[in-house]
């Protein structure tokens, strides 16, 4: 598989380390125990479009949101997560 | 009270043994050199500030710094894009240093000296590239990496900074590689193993090509 750096250009696997889903987001402080599991814990296991966190460590050291197909492997779109290039994406 | 004294020191001082190593030709086709003694300082726009780092950058070095994986020569540095917002300066004699840059850009940027925390290895010869595309998974073809490209890339699983300088005066790429001291060494080993086929001519210079 190759990753299309939106810094860099297309790149070997090896050079990104995969984080994991982009839709889990922290609960709020004094949320629920249950919720906070979930946070933590429980993960759609989707056949088909997911969006995920990648990051160019052997690179450019950015992170990136990634929308790839589990069951092909197509990736669809890629695109600079927040804050990945001070400049470029707003805080 | 210990007296120290501080000598500076290449993290290849023992593993760069000046000579050939590899096959014996009537000309070794690799030419690995260490330059050592250089200034390196490495700047971060800060949140938001891209565009004010590239104003303040060209109003100090008269050349706005590379947006995109290539390098930027001013008469006196080379500015080496490391990745989004962020570049370094490779000069020599001080004149670019922490102290020297900060006023100016500072403001705009994090400023960190590099100048002992990095390796600069120089690769050219005939067969400069065959050896480097062991190593890496990027196209060096001179129709894809042409003099001024960069990449902020891995070798042998090593992050490296890499650019292609001027040609030699021979016509031939000069590759140049910056890596972490506390990995020099290893890649070292590796490039020596890579291009012992072809010949390698190793040797350590002050002067940056």
């Amino acid at each position: 598989m190759r990753i299309v750096c939106p810094f860099c250009g297309e790149r070997e696997l090896g050079e990104f380390t995969y984080l994991g889903d982009t839709k889990p987001v922290r609960p709020e402080a004094g949320a629920s125990e249950d919720e906070v599991f979930d946070y933590v814990y429980l993960r759609d296991n989707v056949a088909g479009d997911t969006s995920e966190y990648w990051y160019h460590g052997g690179g450019c050291r950015a992170w990136l949101k990634v929308t790839r197909n589990t069951l092909t492997h197509e990736i669809s779109s890629i695109e600079p997560a927040a804050g990945a290039g001070a400049a470029k994406v707003d805080a | 009270m210990v007296d120290f004294s501080w000598a500076p020191r290449s993290p290849l001082e023992k593993a760069l043994v000046a000579g050939v190593h590899g096959a014996r030709r009537i000309e070794a086709d690799v030419s690995l050199t260490e330059i050592r003694n250089f200034d390196l300082v490495q700047l971060m726009a800060r949140r938001g500030k891209g565009t004010d780092l590239a104003k303040a950058a060209k109003a100090r070095f008269g050349v706005v710094p590379p947006d995109a994986p290539k390098v930027v020569q001013t008469p006196d540095a080379t500015l080496i894009w490391s990745g989004p917002d962020q570049f370094f300066v490779l000069s020599k004699g001080g004149k670019h240093t922490v102290r020297t840059l900060a006023p100016a850009l500072s403001g705009p940027a994090s400023l960190s000296d590099q100048s002992h925390a990095r390796v600069l290895i120089s690769i050219s010869g005939a067969k400069a590239r065959t050896m480097l595309a062991k190593l890496s998974s990027i196209d060096l073809h001179p129709d894809a990496f042409p003099v001024g490209a960069a990449a902020a890339t891995s070798m042998d699983h090593t992050s490296v900074t890499l650019w292609r300088g001027n040609d030699r005066t021979n016509g031939q790429a000069v590759f140049n590689v910056l890596v972490f001291a506390t990995f020099a060494e290893s890649l070292w080993h590796t490039m020596l193993d890579s291009g012992a086929e072809y010949g390698v001519a190793i040797s350590h210079s002050e002067n940056l090509a």
